[in-house]
């Protein structure tokens, strides 16, 4: 049987992944050029390379048309329902490190924790005739992260595609939960990060998309041994 | 695929409905779906079916009738006191059962003789479903979160906890995490000595006047979204509250009171001996709980039926006072639900208060219940 690993297409995350698969002995060699959207790993003939974007290998483990991945755990899990039962998350890679946080104005000196931020939520209607306005890509996250474990439910999620750090000063919504690795990008727009606010410490990951025929195949457990080998 | 059959007792149902006294009234099955989010939360929007109109609006699959059968009421101005009957199809994604099903039922809104038309929807949901399930034993919950906000304001809680108390209340695990929380003292920290000096000074206007520069300083409006005011008003109950925690003799009376769960007969002289007991004044709450009861003996309602568990709500902040359920003796599955939401008409545009009362019944899960009794007969 063949398996199909998906890698990033481009960028820190394409080299970064690559380096791991070489140190683990499966040196990626691309299929016609530099550029192309194929590659195979020297020595492996079943085993097939393909270069996606990050977001699309999120998408693609989860129907099962490949059979891992390298990605963001934070990826994976804002763009699946039930992420641990169709996916194993088979190694932390070390690298793509960001954390997914909640975070508001540096000015609001009485929120620092997530009871805050329900007080908050909570008065928000009678204060200001809405709902308090969460500026988000991670509609998933921020549901989980607000509903199910604080209990939070009066926000509306306004779905912000880009510079989501700009929607607390622009007015277009009062806090944000977006990703952040350094803290600079938030500073710079005075806003700060809640004590209990960080939803998911992310970094890159080896996935398998947890299919049936996975089960006793020799490759699959070696690519697995040899990934985890080459990050001890 | 599903049947989506309308059942075959909807008939018997539209005439309960029409003997009752309630005016049938049906809305669109596509909703606006702006109002369903921001009254029910964000969490509704993995539960329903969503799509855009070609302008970009959001639209959604109606996933209950309360929320259209009160905008058609505000929109067609309609007098009140009116009783609203319904009977269609709702949608919603769900990881059991069909995404598409029958749900029927009456809204009640305007009668201002609050006790008697909470009894009269108890009475009503009671009489409308043993006339469908003829020889089955009803059980129905009541909880009522006027009695928990009034055991919090005598005990006499700072106002912030006792918001928070009632904003958890009838979510079991968030009442009890608050409790453990606010049993140990929650120091502010983190200020910037600039503004520990105003705070400790004591001197409002200049906080607030700190506050506004800093904003327009970094270029955050003052009234988009949380004002100076607000802030600093908010800041300075922190400060007051940080070396208080809740004492083990009030942590003990809202345990104690939350785990009541009593035949309802039985209900007031319990709540009365609580009160009593714990030294607590409840005694605008006690007498239209009382005054309830006493409606639904006056209604002629089998009071070996009722239930009353004072930690029962829902946590949605337009639920004001009763909540209940119904259930077949020995079965969880509730087939019909209801409650007292007298804050939702003028959330969604009512220029008066309207009081609003209710209750929905889930027609698939009394098929069931036909249906298994059906099967137990023919074995």
């Amino acid at each position: 049987m063949t398996i199909t690993i998906a890698l990033p297409s481009k960028g820190r995350m394409k080299d970064d992944a690559s380096a791991i698969f070489e140190k683990a002995g499966m040196k990626i060699v691309a299929v016609g050029n530099d550029r192309s959207y194929r590659g195979r790993v020297e020595g492996l003939d079943d085993v097939e390379i393909a270069f996606l974007s990050a977001s699309e290998i999120s998408r693609e483990i989860g129907n099962g048309s490949i059979d891992f991945g390298v990605t963001g755990e934070d990826l994976i899990r804002e763009g699946l329902s039930e992420a641990d039962a169709r996916v194993e998350f088979c190694a932390r890679l070390g690298f793509g490190h960001a954390d997914v946080v909640v975070a508001v104005p540096e000015i609001w000196l009485d929120v620092d924790t997530m009871a805050d931020l329900g007080d908050v939520a909570a008065d928000f209607r009678a204060r200001h005739g809405r709902r308090l306005a969460i500026a988000t890509k991670y509609w998933r996250l921020t549901q989980q992260f607000f509903s199910a474990k604080h209990g939070i439910q009066l926000y509306r999620i306004v779905e912000s595609l880009g510079a989501t750090e700009g929607a607390p000063a622009s007015g277009s919504a009062d806090i944000i939960v977006d990703i952040t690795s350094t803290g600079s990008t938030l500073k710079a727009n005075h806003l700060k990060i809640l004590s209990d606010g960080i939803m998911l410490r992310s970094e890159a990951c080896l996935v398998r998309a947890r299919k049936a025929e996975h089960a006793g195949d020799p490759l699959v457990a070696k690519i697995i041994d040899a990934v985890n080998g080459a990050l001890a | 695929m599903p049947l989506i059959n309308l059942p075959a007792f909807a008939a018997d149902l539209l005439a309960d409905f029409e003997r009752l006294g309630t005016l049938r009234v049906d809305t669109p099955v596509i909703q606006p779906a702006e109002p369903f989010l921001d009254m029910a939360g964000e969490d509704l929007r993995r539960r329903i079916f969503m799509t855009e109109s070609e302008t970009g609006k959001s639209l959604c699959l109606r996933p209950e009738f309360t929320i259209p059968v009160c905008l058609r009421h505000i929109e067609t101005a309609t007098g009140t006191p009116q009783r609203y009957s319904y009977l269609g199809e709702i949608f919603r994604q769900r990881r059991e059962g069909a995404n598409e099903f029958y749900q029927a039922g009456i809204e009640d809104l305007g009668e201002t003789d609050v006790a008697s038309a909470d009894a009269r929807a108890i009475g009503d949901a009671i009489d409308i479903l043993t006339a469908r399930l003829p020889g089955r034993r009803l059980r129905v919950t009541l909880g009522d979160q006027s009695v928990f906000e009034a055991v919090v304001a005598a005990c006499g809680l700072p106002a912030g906890w006792q918001k928070r108390l009632i904003h958890a209340f009838g979510n079991s695990a968030q009442i009890d995490a608050l409790l453990t929380r606010l049993s140990s003292p929650q120091p502010v920290t983190g200020l910037s000595p600039e503004i520990e000096a105003l705070l400790t000074s004591g001197d409002d206007a200049t906080l607030i006047a700190h506050l506004d520069e800093t904003m327009e300083a970094t270029g955050y409006s003052t009234n988009a979204s949380r004002s100076p005011k607000e802030i600093a008003a908010r800041l300075k109950e922190k400060r007051a509250l940080e070396k208080t925690a809740l004492d083990g003799r009030t942590l003990g009376l809202l345990r104690e009171f939350l785990s009541l769960s009593i035949p309802l007969a039985d209900a007031p002289a319990a709540l009365f001996a609580f009160a009593k007991k714990s030294g607590l004044t409840l005694d605008g709450a006690l007498s239209r709980f009382d005054a309830r009861v006493a409606a639904l003996g006056n209604a002629g309602v089998d009071p070996g039926l009722l239930t009353y568990r004072a930690a029962f709500g829902r946590p949605l902040d337009y639920y004001t006072g009763l909540v209940f359920e119904v259930v077949i003796d020995g079965s969880s599955a509730v087939l019909a639900g209801g409650g007292r939401f007298d804050r939702l008409m003028t959330l969604l545009g009512a220029k008066k208060r309207i009081p609003a009362v209710g209750f929905a019944l889930w027609l698939d899960r009394i098929e069931q219940a036909l249906a298994q009794r059906d099967g137990e007969a023919a074995r």
